[in-house]
C-alpha cells in the first residue's frame, strides 16, 4: 500500500451526499481535492455543519463518499469493502473522539488493549504495551480504573493511548478538547503534539476553537462542504 | 463479557438479564420435571412388570372374562415349564365392619395354592404363605365344574383396611356385592396382608382376598349352589420354571402353547407388555418434549428480546467498536457469547428447579402426586438433552440480536 514519495492521505473529487426528504439528497461534502503529506499536523477548522466531521469519517474510512476517491499512501482504499475498511482502520487509523468514547465496561488498560486484542496480539505484548501507553499518557497506577471512575482529562488520555495501541501512522482527532476544561485540554493538546512528533505520526485534527487550530502547522478551513482555506505555517 | 456500567443502568440490565435466565429455567425445569416423573412412573411400572413373579397373562375381555377359569387353570399346569396358574377375579364389593356401614374394597378371588408362586420380589412377605383360605385348591366349593361343595367363608383383609376400619383376625366381617347389608355373607376374618406402594392412594389399599369359588358366587360371576354354569376370572397368570423364565424363546413356546388352549383369548408375555410398555413411555416423553416445546419458544423469544435490547442499550459501545475497526465477528462472539452464557445459566436454574419441584412434590405433594414424584428418575442423557438443545436454540436468538448489531449505522451510534 505504501507508494514512495505519495501524500499520506489524499482525497481526490470527493463529495458525500446523505438520502433524506431531499429528492436529489443533501450534500455534506462537495468536490473535495485535498491531500496530507506523511507526518504532517493539519487542522480542520469550520462552523458547525460545515463537514468537518463528515470530512474526518471519509478519511479514517468509518463512511464511504458519494462521490470521488479517498487514497491511503497511493491507494484507494474508500471503495473498499466494509470489512477490508475495519481492517484498516484497525490497522492504520488513531481515532480520538470529542466525548471519548472509552467503552464503559472495560477499564483504563481492557480499553487500550481492545484494538490489539482484535488485531491478535499476545497477551504478553499487549498488556506490556498497553501499560507502557498508560504510562506514556500520564495514568501509571490507573490502569485498573473503569471510565466513570476516571476524570475528564484521564478519560481523553485513555482514549489517546488507545488510538496509539496498533501504532497507526494517522491520527484523527475529533473536537479532542471539547468536553475538558483548559488545563486539561492543554496537557491533551501537548500530549497529542509530543506523540504525533514521537511517532512521525499523521495528525489531524478537527476543530472549532481557533486556539487549538493554532497548534497545528497546517490549517484547513471548510465552509458549505468546500475547502474555503489551506494555509501552512512557514 | 456480561460486565455492564453502573448505577441504575446496571441494575436494569441486570434485571434483564435475571428475568432472561428465569424465562430459560422456568423453560427447563417443565420438561425436566414432566420427563423426569413421566419416565420415573413408567420406569417404575416397567419394574413392576419385570419383578413380577409370573411372566405370561391370559386375559378377555367380555362380561364373564376368561370362563371356566378353573379348568383352563388345569389346562395350562399341564404345559411344560409351568409351576402355577394363577386365575384371579377383581371385583368391587362392600364390606360391613361390625358397628359401621358399607365400605367399599377390591375384592381378589384366588386359588391359594396357585397365588402363591405368581407373586413377586416386591411382594414377598406381603402375605401370609401358604394363605390360610381353607381349602388351598379351591376344589371344595367348587368341584367337578359345579359349585356344590361347602364354600370356605375365609378372608384376608389388607393391613390398610384392618386399621382403618378397625378389622381383628379372627372376627367375622359381612361381605356382600352391593351397599346393601341384606346380600352380605359372613366371613372369617383369617389373617391380614400387606399392600406394595400405589398410584391409587389408600382407596386402592382397601382389598381382600378370599378363594376364587366364593367371590365367584358371591358377585354373581357363577351360580350356585349347584349350578353348572362356568366359572370365569380376569386374568390366569402364568408362573414359569427356572431358566424359562428368563429366556425370550423358551416363553414364546410355552405362550405359543398356552395360546392353542385359548385361541380366542389374549395371552401376551410380560416382556412384550414390557417392550410395549417402554414404547409407550418413548411416545410419552415426545410428547412430553413436544409440550413443552411451547415453553422453551417463549423462553428463548424472550432470551432474544433480552439480548435485541441490549444490543440498543449497547448502541454507542458497539459503535464505537465498529469505529475502532473490531471485525462483525468480534461484536457477534460477544453477543452469541453473552447468549450462551444465559442459556446455560439458565439451563442450570431449570435443571436445579425442576429437581427441586420434584423433591418438593415428593415431599409435600398429596396422593398420587407424591408418589410420582418419588418415583421420578433423573436421566443426565435426557436431560442433557435438552439442556444442550436449549444452549444450540440460543445460537438463534443470539443471531437475532447479532443481526440487530452489525446493521447499527457507525457514524450514527457516535453522535
Amino acid at each position: 500500500m505504501n507508494g514512495a514519495g505519495a501524500p499520506a492521505l489524499e482525497l481526490v473529487g470527493v463529495g458525500r451526499t446523505y438520502r433524506s426528504g431531499e429528492p436529489e439528497g443533501v450534500p455534506a461534502l462537495r468536490g473535495i481535492d485535498w491531500a496530507i503529506a506523511p507526518g504532517e499536523f493539519v487542522s480542520v477548522e469550520g462552523p458547525s455543519g460545515c463537514g468537518k466531521t463528515t470530512l474526518l469519517n471519509l478519511i479514517g474510512l468509518l463512511d464511504a463518499p458519494t462521490s470521488g476517491e479517498v487514497r491511503w499512501n497511493g491507494t484507494s482504499v474508500g471503495d473498499r469493502s466494509d470489512r477490508e475498511r475495519a481492517r484498516l482502520r484497525l490497522e492504520g487509523v488513531g481515532f480520538i473522539f470529542q466525548r471519548f468514547y472509552l467503552l464503559p465496561t472495560l477499564t483504563a488498560q481492557e480499553n487500550v488493549e481492545l484494538p490489539m486484542r482484535a488485531l491478535r496480539v499476545p497477551r504478553a505484548e499487549r498488556t506490556r504495551r498497553a501499560s507502557d501507553l498508560l504510562q506514556e499518557v500520564g495514568l501509571r497506577g490507573k490502569e485498573r480504573a473503569f471510565p466513570h471512575q476516571l476524570s475528564g482529562g484521564e478519560e481523553q488520555r485513555v482514549a489517546v493511548a488507545r488510538a496509539l495501541a496498533n501504532r497507526p501512522g494517522l491520527l484523527l482527532a475529533d473536537e479532542p478538547t471539547g468536553e475538558l476544561d483548559s488545563t486539561n485540554a492543554a496537557a491533551i493538546l501537548a500530549l497529542l503534539e509530543r506523540v504525533r512528533a514521537d511517532r512521525s505520526a499523521t495528525l489531524v485534527l478537527v476543530t472549532h476553537n481557533p486556539e487549538v487550530a493554532a497548534r497545528a502547522r497546517r490549517h484547513v478551513t471548510m465552509r458549505d462542504g468546500r475547502i474555503a482555506a489551506d494555509r501552512r505555517e512557514a | 463479557m456480561m460486565r455492564f456500567g453502573f448505577g441504575s443502568r446496571l441494575r436494569h440490565l441486570r434485571l434483564q438479564q435475571i428475568l432472561a435466565i428465569a424465562a430459560v429455567g422456568t423453560a427447563v425445569a417443565l420438561p425436566v420435571v414432566l420427563v423426569s416423573v413421566g419416565g420415573g412412573v413408567s420406569a417404575h411400572e416397567l419394574g413392576s412388570l419385570e419383578n413380577a413373579g409370573y411372566q405370561i397373562v391370559v386375559s378377555a375381555a367380555g362380561e364373564h372374562g376368561i370362563t371356566q377359569a378353573h379348568n383352563l387353570t388345569r389346562s395350562i399346569l399341564r404345559v411344560g415349564s409351568v409351576v402355577a396358574a394363577s386365575p384371579v377375579l377383581s371385583v368391587a364389593v362392600d364390606v360391613f365392619p361390625s358397628g359401621s356401614g358399607a365400605t367399599p374394597v377390591l375384592a381378589e378371588g384366588v386359588i391359594p395354592d396357585e397365588f402363591t408362586p405368581t407373586l413377586g420380589p416386591a411382594e414377598d412377605g406381603l402375605f401370609p404363605s401358604p394363605l390360610p383360605l381353607g381349602d388351598p385348591t379351591d376344589a371344595v366349593h367348587f368341584a367337578n365344574g359345579t359349585y356344590t361343595g361347602p364354600s370356605v367363608q375365609d378372608v384376608l383383609v389388607s393391613s390398610p383396611l384392618a386399621q382403618a376400619d378397625g378389622i381383628q383376625v379372627g372376627a367375622e366381617l359381612e361381605i356382600g356385592p352391593t351397599a346393601e347389608r341384606g346380600g352380605a355373607v359372613a366371613y372369617n376374618v383369617t389373617g391380614t396382608f400387606g399392600v406394595p406402594p400405589t398410584t391409587l392412594g389408600p382407596t386402592g389399599a382397601f382389598a381382600i382376598i378370599l378363594p376364587l369359588s366364593n367371590l365367584q358366587v358371591m358377585s354373581g360371576f357363577a351360580s350356585g349352589p349347584n349350578t353348572t354354569a362356568p366359572d370365569a376370572a380376569d386374568t390366569i397368570e402364568v408362573a414359569v420354571a427356572g431358566s424359562a423364565s428368563t429366556d425370550p424363546a423358551a416363553l414364546d413356546q410355552i405362550q405359543n402353547a398356552i395360546q392353542a388352549l385359548v385361541p380366542y383369548y389374549s395371552v401376551s408375555a410380560l416382556d412384550q407388555e414390557a417392550a410395549q410398555l417402554q414404547s409407550a413411555s418413548g411416545v410419552l416423553t415426545g410428547f412430553y418434549l413436544a409440550l413443552s416445546s411451547v415453553g422453551l419458544t417463549v423462553g428463548l423469544l424472550f432470551l432474544a428480546l433480552v439480548l435485541v435490547r441490549r444490543v440498543e442499550s449497547d448502541r454507542r459501545s458497539i459503535g464505537i467498536q465498529r469505529a475502532l475497526g473490531l471485525p462483525g465477528r468480534w461484536i457477534a462472539r460477544s453477543i452469541v457469547g453473552d447468549g450462551l452464557l444465559l442459556a446455560s445459566l439458565g439451563s442450570l436454574v431449570g435443571v436445579v428447579g425442576g429437581y427441586a419441584i420434584v423433591a418438593g412434590l415428593a415431599t409435600w405433594g398429596s396422593g398420587d402426586v407424591r408418589l410420582a414424584a418419588r418415583w421420578a428418575q433423573f436421566d443426565p442423557v435426557t436431560i442433557g438433552a435438552i439442556v444442550l438443545g436449549v444452549v444450540l436454540l440460543s445460537l438463534l436468538a443470539s443471531g437475532v440480536a447479532t443481526r440487530s448489531a452489525l446493521r447499527i449505522e457507525m457514524t450514527e451510534a457516535l453522535r
